[in-house]
């Protein structure tokens, strides 16, 4: 009975998936922007899977050409202080973006949406200490939880990735946690619930599932934070280290030569803004296909 | 309103020992000796002198009989010394503290200024190309990162123009640091604006006091923008938090003496006196500020009673 009804709820029986997808992908690109948005976070990646293909210098040995060296054909972007071509680097940093923006909210948003649907589903005192705690985090900014972890952790990237990961889960908890009270009092929670379901059935099969269109635009707008808040802490040296070609360190490193030559931090500093720029259009989209109320 | 306001300050007071706590636990959480961390940089210090700062710092005992030694320095205005030079720390905080929240300060009037100006046009002239271009200016703005930004306005203004300083403390310097920091949470800020003015010019009394015949600088002022600026008069106290968190990158772009720029150096140093310190500081500004602007918030807003 219990399964039967689990199966009702979560096929939609008015509508094929194959139809429902489709009405997505549509509803999503239904805008300029989220197009823009869209294919920029698809140059992206096919720029990090296929960067010993495009880029055509070595991004960390020294060589590519003369130092400092504007921008011109054979160095579209440029040469750094050390000679070497910054559109390779650049290619290459990529990778280092998409890494850092899939695992800093890989671990918001499980630990996040984790404490969200406990303190959501349990209600009571484990209710009051999780999101008392959350609120504490809240206050505390940010940038002040990430600088407190890589003062502990030390400078690295792979640091910096976890510290900005761990920023930002108050975010993630309370927007799962509203989700969850929003959801606990429909009808078919409580039919669920009525039929005896367990709770790991109930929060994992039932809850978690209808409140994963807020988490899923929470995430991708959340991608660009990231991306934001680890190429800060490189910049402000207590991310990657030199020569990684990561675009916040490649800025810092020409802050040096900042008269001499404006491209190796303009370059970088461009690269980051589209990035951010792609997932904030994208995650917009989504929020306009997901939840067609918000739409304005 | 006395109930609301005392609930705040205990829900403040929270905060800021949780943060004690944190503060006294952060030194144990760093993989490996904390002690020999902090001075690895320096070679010349001794086992007998590593073993003597451990007790200084009281390392050596039981974690709670830590903390209340921390507390109970703490409370008596000791936050210690730095690990190099041995100067209170306290005082290096306070020193530079005016100067973070004068940029925070002048960052928040840039970003209130631009943001909700910029919000109201275009819900205004919603749907029209002034909101589209707006509304383009303003995802632009969330996505460039301050420093870059920063490091442009210097471009520009300073080295190219050469109309103001690339660095320093007097007020002429605070023009570039405020405008990058104040520009990049513009952008946020126009854009809850517009959502939130686009909800007050549907509503029926904004039709019944066009229908009354009113002027419509009194109906955009009066009884547009009052209404609107309610839910952006209630973020203003995260609005400071998120300057106060900015002020620590955009501080360091331009060598702007506050808090931040010691705090980044500290973590450098690995002077973790210096760190726990500038974390309570901050903390506690910045708790304390968001109780003010709320408990301001409550007053202006008749509407609200809080139970």
């Amino acid at each position: 009975m219990t399964q039967n009804l689990a199966q009702a709820e979560s096929t939609d029986i008015l509508e094929p998936r194959s139809r429902r997808t489709h009405r997505f992908f549509k509803d999503l690109l239904r805008t300029q922007s989220a197009k823009l948005g869209a294919a920029i976070c698809l140059v992206l990646v096919l720029m990090a899977v296929f960067a010993p293909l495009i880029a055509p210098y070595d991004p960390i040995n020294m060589g590519a050409g003369q130092a400092l060296t504007p921008p011109n054909l054979a160095h579209w972007f440029g040469t750094d202080e050390l000679g070497r071509d910054l559109f390779s680097r650049i290619v290459y940093g990529s990778r280092l973006t998409l890494q850092v923006g899939a695992i800093a909210v890989g671990i918001s948003m499980t630990a996040g949406v984790l404490i969200g649907l406990v303190a959501g589903y349990a209600g009571g005192w484990i209710e009051a200490i999780l999101m008392r705690m959350v609120d504490v985090l809240f206050s505390f900014t940010e940038t002040l939880i990430a600088l407190a972890a890589v003062a502990v952790l030390g400078p690295s990237l792979t640091n910096a990735m976890i510290a900005v990961g761990i920023s930002s889960i108050p975010f993630y908890a309370r927007i799962t946690y509203g989700a969850v009270l929003v959801e606990k009092n429909k009808e078919y929670f409580k039919a669920a619930q009525a039929v005896g379901a367990r709770h790991q059935r109930l929060i994992f099969r039932h809850i978690l599932p209808n409140i994963l269109s807020p988490i899923i635009v929470v995430a991708t707008l959340g991608v660009s934070i990231a991306v934001l808040s680890a190429s800060a802490l490189s910049f402000l040296g207590l991310g990657a280290q030199p020569p990684s070609p990561e675009w916040g360190a490649t800025l810092a490193a020409g802050r040096d030569y900042f008269k001499r030559a404006p491209w190796i931090t303009t370059f970088p500093g461009l690269a980051i803004a589209i990035t951010v720029l792609g997932f904030n259009l994208l995650g917009d989209g989504l929020r306009e296909a997901l939840d067609p109320q918000q739409r304005r | 309103m006395t109930q609301y306001i005392f609930k705040r300050i205990l829900g403040g007071l929270f905060t800021i020992w949780v943060t004690t706590v944190a503060v006294t636990l952060l030194i144990h959480l760093v993989p490996g000796d904390p002690v020999q961390i902090m001075f690895a940089q320096s070679q010349s210090t001794t086992p007998e002198q590593l073993e003597q700062i451990r007790q200084q710092l009281g390392l050596d005992r039981p974690i709670y009989e830590q903390y209340f030694l921390y507390m109970g320095r703490i409370l008596q205005g000791d936050f210690g010394t730095t690990i190099r030079g041995n100067q209170p720390v306290l005082e290096l905080l306070l020193v530079r503290l005016p100067n973070t929240l004068l940029l925070a300060a002048s960052s928040l009037l840039v970003t209130m200024v631009v943001g909700v100006s910029a919000g109201f046009f275009a819900a205004y002239k919603r749907d029209t190309w002034i909101d589209t271009g707006l509304m383009t200016g303003a995802i632009l703005g969330i996505s460039i990162p301050s420093f870059w930004l920063g490091l442009m306005l210097m471009y520009v203004f300073s080295i190219r123009l050469g109309w103001l300083p690339v660095s320093g403390t007097d007020l002429k310097n605070l023009i570039l640091p405020a405008l990058t920091l104040g520009l990049a949470n513009a952008a946020a800020v126009s854009r809850l604006t517009r959502s939130s003015m686009i909800d007050v010019f549907s509503q029926d009394f904004m039709r019944t006091a066009r229908a009354k015949g009113l002027a419509e600088t009194v109906v955009l002022s009066r009884h547009a923008f009052r209404n609107g600026m309610i839910n952006v008069v209630n973020m203003l106290g995260l609005q400071f938090t998120y300057m106060m968190g900015g002020a620590i990158v955009v501080e360091n772009v331009f060598a702007w003496n506050g808090i931040g720029r010691l705090a980044i150096q500290s973590i450098f140093q690995r002077d973790y006196p210096t760190i726990q310190g500038f974390i309570l500081i901050f903390a506690t500004v910045v708790v304390t500020v968001s109780i003010l602007l709320d408990i301001l918030y409550a007053w202006i807003d008749p509407r609200i009673k809080y139970s």
